[in-house]
This record gives C-alpha cells, sequence and structure tokens, in this order.
C-alpha cells in the first residue's frame, strides 16, 4: 500500500536548494510526485508531495531529512498525507475563475477578499500575491483561482466583489478562465 | 471505416516526424475517414494524424462541435503550413493526448493557414479565437509538439520575474 507525506521546506535562495532536497529524497527512498516551489524575495520554498518507502513512517521523514539538509540551513516540516488527498484525480469541469485584486497597499486586502470568495462557496485554488510599485508607495496585486460549485453562484460572488472595491479601496477583475482541450 | 484509439503520451508517435501526402494516395483518403470516424465518437474538436498513430501530415478540426463556436465547420487538410499568427495570447490548454492536465500557453488570435484539400486544392484558412486556437494546436502535432513543450508558467503566470 503506497503512503505519502507532504513536506514543506524552506531556506535563502541560493542555487543547489532544489537538487539538495531531491537527491535526499532519493537517498532516503522517497519518490517525489506533485511539487511546488518558488521565491518569495530572497527565500526558496518548496512544497512536495512524496511517496514513502514502505519502510518509512511520515513522521520519521523529517528527522532523516534533517541530516541532509542541515548544510543549508533548510526548515523542513513534513506530514503524512491521508490516501484520499493523495490519490491523483480526473481533473473535473469545475467553473473556474481568476480573480485579480490590486490597490495602495494596505492591511486587510487578502483577509476581506478571501473571506468574500469564501462566503459565496468559492474554493481557493491557486494564489500569488505581490507588493509591487515604489518603496513609499507601495501597490498590492494579489491574483486568485478560484473554483466554484456551479458557474451560477459567479454573479452572486462578482457583485459581492464589486462592493468590496471601495470599501478596500482596490480595483478588480473577475473572469471565467477559458480552458481549451484539443 | 474505423474509430481509432487516441494515442496518449508516452507514446513515441507523439513525438515523431510526419510525412507529407499526395491526396491522391488512397491510404490517405483512408487516414482521412479513420480520423473523422474518431473525431466524431471523441468529446474533441479536432485530431492530427499522429494522434491515431498515422505518421503522415494530415489534420482535421470541426469547432462547431463545441457549443456556441461555428468556426469554418468541418475542415480537413493535408500538409497544412501556418502562413502567420497575429495577437499573442495565453491560454490555458489541454490535450485528448495528454488527459487530465492543462496548462498555460501562448498561442494567437489570428492564424492562416494553408494545405490540400483531401481533393488536392490548395486552400488557406483565415481562423480566430477558438478556431485558431484549434489549427495551432494540430499543426503543433504534425511537429511532433505537444502543448508541454509550449508551456510558460505552472501556475497564474502574472508574476513571471523580469529577466
Amino acid at each position: 500500500m503506497n503512503h505519502f507525506a507532504i513536506i514543506t521546506a524552506f531556506g535563502q535562495d541560493r542555487p543547489g536548494i532544489v537538487a539538495l532536497m531531491a537527491d535526499s529524497l532519493y537517498q532516503l527512498g522517497c519518490n517525489i510526485e506533485d511539487t511546488c516551489m518558488t521565491r518569495l524575495r530572497g527565500e526558496f520554498t518548496m512544497m512536495l508531495m512524496v511517496r514513502l518507502p514502505e519502510s518509512m513512517a511520515a513522521e520519521d521523514l523529517a528527522r532523516r531529512l534533517i541530516p541532509y539538509t542541515t548544510p543549508l540551513d533548510l526548515a523542513v516540516l513534513c506530514r503524512a498525507m491521508p490516501d484520499l488527498a493523495a490519490t491523483r484525480q480526473t481533473a473535473l469541469e469545475i467553473p473556474t475563475f481568476i480573480l485579480s485584486v490590486y490597490g495602495a497597499d494596505h492591511p486587510g486586502i487578502v483577509a476581506q477578499v478571501a473571506r468574500t470568495v469564501a462566503r459565496h462557496q468559492g474554493n481557493i485554488t491557486d494564489m500569488n500575491t505581490r507588493v509591487v510599485g515604489s518603496g513609499d508607495r507601495p501597490i498590492y496585486v494579489m491574483v486568485l483561482e478560484v473554483q466554484l460549485p456551479e458557474a451560477q453562484q459567479a454573479d452572486q460572488l462578482r457583485q459581492a466583489l464589486e462592493e468590496l472595491k471601495p470599501l478596500l479601496g482596490v480595483d478588480l477583475t473577475f473572469r471565467l478562465l477559458e480552458s481549451v482541450t484539443f | 471505416m474505423a474509430i481509432r484509439p487516441i494515442l496518449q503520451y508516452p507514446h513515441q508517435a507523439l513525438k515523431s516526424t510526419n510525412a507529407a501526402v499526395a491526396p491522391s494516395d488512397p491510404a490517405v483518403q483512408a487516414v482521412v475517414q479513420d480520423m473523422l470516424d474518431t473525431l466524431a465518437a471523441s468529446p474533441g474538436v479536432a485530431l492530427a494524424a499522429p494522434q491515431i498513430g498515422h505518421a503522415v501530415q494530415v489534420i482535421v478540426v470541426d469547432v462547431s462541435r463545441k457549443k456556441g463556436e461555428r468556426g469554418h465547420g468541418l475542415v480537413v487538410l493535408l500538409n497544412p503550413v501556418i502562413l502567420s499568427l497575429e495577437g499573442k495570447k495565453s491560454v490555458r490548454e489541454g490535450c485528448l493526448s495528454v488527459p487530465d492536465y492543462t496548462g498555460n500557453v501562448l498561442r494567437y488570435e489570428e492564424a492562416l493557414v494553408e494545405g490540400l484539400t483531401p481533393e488536392g486544392r490548395v486552400v488557406t484558412v483565415s481562423a480566430s479565437g477558438f478556431g485558431a486556437l484549434a489549427f495551432q494546436h494540430e499543426v503543433d502535432h504534425l511537429n511532433g509538439m505537444l502543448f508541454l513543450d509550449r508551456i510558460e508558467s505552472l501556475s497564474t503566470d502574472l508574476f513571471r520575474r523580469k529577466k
């Protein structure tokens, strides 16, 4: 029976972090499955889903990894992944939307936007945010991928987001993500 | 003729080179018919010959199979080439030969495509929107290219860093 773990790890960005992590996992007998990694300013962050060797429990993975990752001073956290969550799902035809929000930076933008999405049963499946603009006039930009159980709910969510604009002082667009399969 | 299975990567037919064809070749007409039968039985709007295992330059496109799209109706092209592309756009694209995955690729709004009809007449097709995407995708197949070869970023790609 396959069993899986999720690893999050991060450390100061430099060449060789991915190589070190991948090689460590390989030597421990783990198989890297889906991953997402990016650089947040000076920090490189990794999320990895791995298939564990039969003999290894997820709880042991962090302890076994740390000797390998210490040279690069990575913070590492591991947790067992429920089988159901680890199963590859056939991509369902769930209506997917892209929401971009941007405006002068101030605390609360993410919280209010996310709360509004949640209140309309929207599921955030991907999200990136970034502070851009000049140092004295920072602009906050966020892009979310949102899935809704029913496309009809889009209008209500769009309306609620429109109402947020003056409250938060942001601009935003909410649009259907067109995905084409040939 | 027959409905053929649509091959999925890593089948090497999808990464091979494909030969130009002569409309007078009866074997080509058989390939076209198989493609039409397979397309009719598939959930898609277009097919390229290598997707059903024929290493020849034939595509069939029928965007009217998608609700709300008309395009040029059913188009069969032998030896198609793209003459020009205009209007860059990023599209989340998927492929029947690479199931359950989509990626953001750079495509164009307008495509001018030239090829031969099954009767051997030279035609140019001016496609736009969804239809233009279909032709770009299918001509890629004839060159052994999958959308995976064109992926720009794995996620929402608004934050690509300037180099």
